[in-house]
């Protein structure tokens, strides 16, 4: 009963910990995924009253990763009924190109001011539309959705560091009189601790596989993949199994890094 | 002349600097010596014994044990030094979550043997301490005596060089520490084994041939 509830002193906080950095690792996916979407359907409008040269744009605005003529098509086709052939001729001939324009990564607000600034230094550019407002307003919350997660696990992690600590404490003091006596007929360092890392090792396994589980199984879950869907987000590729070797290694770090520091601490303390 | 084991020198020991517990004693224990060192309670009999295994520094002076100088002994050197040495204690000092056998097996497990090899020993040394049928067994399952018995079986599990004994009977009633030293007296005979204990009364029927130093303010003297 006293080892189990010694295991879970150890397991609780490392699974919290795990738990909170694959939900930081997930939460990324999802932002960059939906980051990723959200930019394939962006693109800047301009209007020129000339041909604009794709590869003299680049020039200028290295970010410019296409630039797609728009057709007016659609508008003169409105006035077809209302206009005559000779006024819809004289239309098509005076209205200004319309262009698509896709840059090759999201910039942030200040980058796109800078293109926009750019774009209306063209003389022949009539109009830009960035869609700035809408563009930034939900990348900058993704982005701040992203800096509180990060920050709610930095304060997790330390807690739940303290907590382990404190109970490799807890172990330490527990095994201290065995590790004497060992001492005393000569026993290296490794095998007198060698207890204690057989135990973190196998409390580390534990919650990596607990966290693997629940990361594996509920997003697999019906109503997880119907929220999901309601809300346009999703996880993207996830290859499970370097997941489960990050946490696993991030577990064993930690656990094997906080009780060696505890023995020395400990050993340093009773010389 | 027998080979010296432990050799001091001007050996001073103290717990606080400027205020020795053991001063400038000199001393020497040769090859299948049998020792007693007594002394008044507050003596530093213990402190003495302590500094014999590297647990106490040494405050100034010399002192060689089995061949290594324990002066600013390092960590390695110290641990080579105790897969020599066997350790007896008044409190026993049994590890209690560890069966009797495996308390048996610890110098041998450290010294690196197999399994088989620990397990072989650990059984003939528990039938020489008569205590074979309480091998499963944990140390607080058993009296005080079988205790100092198995205290004794691990002492001497990897043949060691020299055991040192800190008031092996102290814990104990007449009975059992006759055992006691019947097992020391026989590591002494059959083994060759040096020993040296610390104790408040040396028993009036030993049988053999030993030294006698007594520790007075902190001067170890050798009684004739």
């Amino acid at each position: 009963m006293k080892s189990l509830k010694n295991h879970i002193s150890v397991i609780i906080p490392l699974f919290i910990l795990l738990f909170s950095f694959e939900f930081v690792l997930n939460l990324d996916r999802i932002v960059k995924n939906y980051e990723e979407s959200l930019f394939d359907d962006y693109s800047i409008v301009i209007a020129s009253m000339t041909t604009l040269n794709e590869n003299n744009l680049k020039k200028e605005i290295p970010l410019v990763k296409k630039l797609q003529p728009l057709s007016t098509k659609k508008v003169i086709d409105k006035f077809k009924n209302d206009f005559s052939p000779a006024n819809l001729a004289l239309l098509r001939t005076s209205l200004p190109k319309f262009y698509s324009v896709k840059l090759k990564y999201p910039p942030d607000e200040k980058t796109l001011e800078e293109i926009e600034k750019k774009l209306r230094a063209i003389p022949s550019i009539t109009k830009v539309e960035t869609f700035e407002r809408s563009y930034t307003k939900i990348y900058t919350m993704l982005n701040f959705a992203k800096i509180i997660s990060n920050i709610f696990t930095i304060f997790i992690f330390v807690i739940s560091i303290l907590l382990i600590f404190k109970q490799m404490e807890i172990w330490t003091l527990e095994h201290q009189e065995r590790m004497y006596i060992m001492g005393l007929f000569g026993s290296p360092f490794w095998m007198k601790s060698a207890v204690l890392y057989k135990l973190v090792f196998i409390d580390s396994i534990i919650s990596a596989l607990a966290v693997g589980a629940i990361y594996y199984f509920v997003p697999k879950t019906e109503k997880f993949k119907q929220i999901m869907d309601s809300i346009g987000l999703s996880f993207g590729s996830v290859n499970f199994f370097d997941d489960m070797i990050i946490l696993f290694s991030i577990s064993v770090f930690i656990t094997i890094f906080s009780v060696t520091l505890v023995i020395l601490r400990q050993r340093t303390e009773l010389k | 002349m027998d080979k010296i084991i432990i050799h001091a020198q001007k050996l001073q020991l103290s717990y606080k600097k400027g205020e020795p517990v053991i001063k400038n004693s000199s001393f020497s224990i040769h090859k299948n010596d049998f020792v007693f060192i007594t002394g008044k309670s507050g003596s530093g009999k213990s402190t003495l014994i302590r500094s014999l295994y590297g647990e106490l520094p040494l405050e100034s002076g010399h002192l060689n044990v089995c061949g290594i100088d324990l002066k600013n002994i390092s960590k390695q050197k110290l641990n080579v030094l105790r897969k020599h040495i066997g350790v007896i204690f008044q409190d026993y000092k049994l590890i209690k979550e560890w069966t009797v056998e495996k308390n048996v097996m610890l110098p041998l497990m450290i010294a690196g043997y197999s399994k088989n090899v620990c397990t072989m020993q650990a059984h003939k040394l528990l039938k020489h301490v008569k205590l074979l049928h309480k091998a499963d067994k944990y140390p607080l399952e058993l009296s005080g005596g079988e205790q100092q018995r198995i205290a004794i079986a691990r002492a001497l599990a990897h043949n060691p060089i020299l055991i040192l004994a800190d008031e092996p009977t102290g814990n104990l009633d007449e009975y059992s520490s006759e055992v006691i030293w019947d097992l020391l007296k026989g590591a002494h005979q059959h083994l060759g084994t040096t020993i040296v204990i610390v104790t408040h009364k040396i028993p009036s029927t030993l049988g053999i041939n030993y030294k006698h130093y007594f520790l007075d303010g902190g001067v170890i003297n050798e009684v004739s």
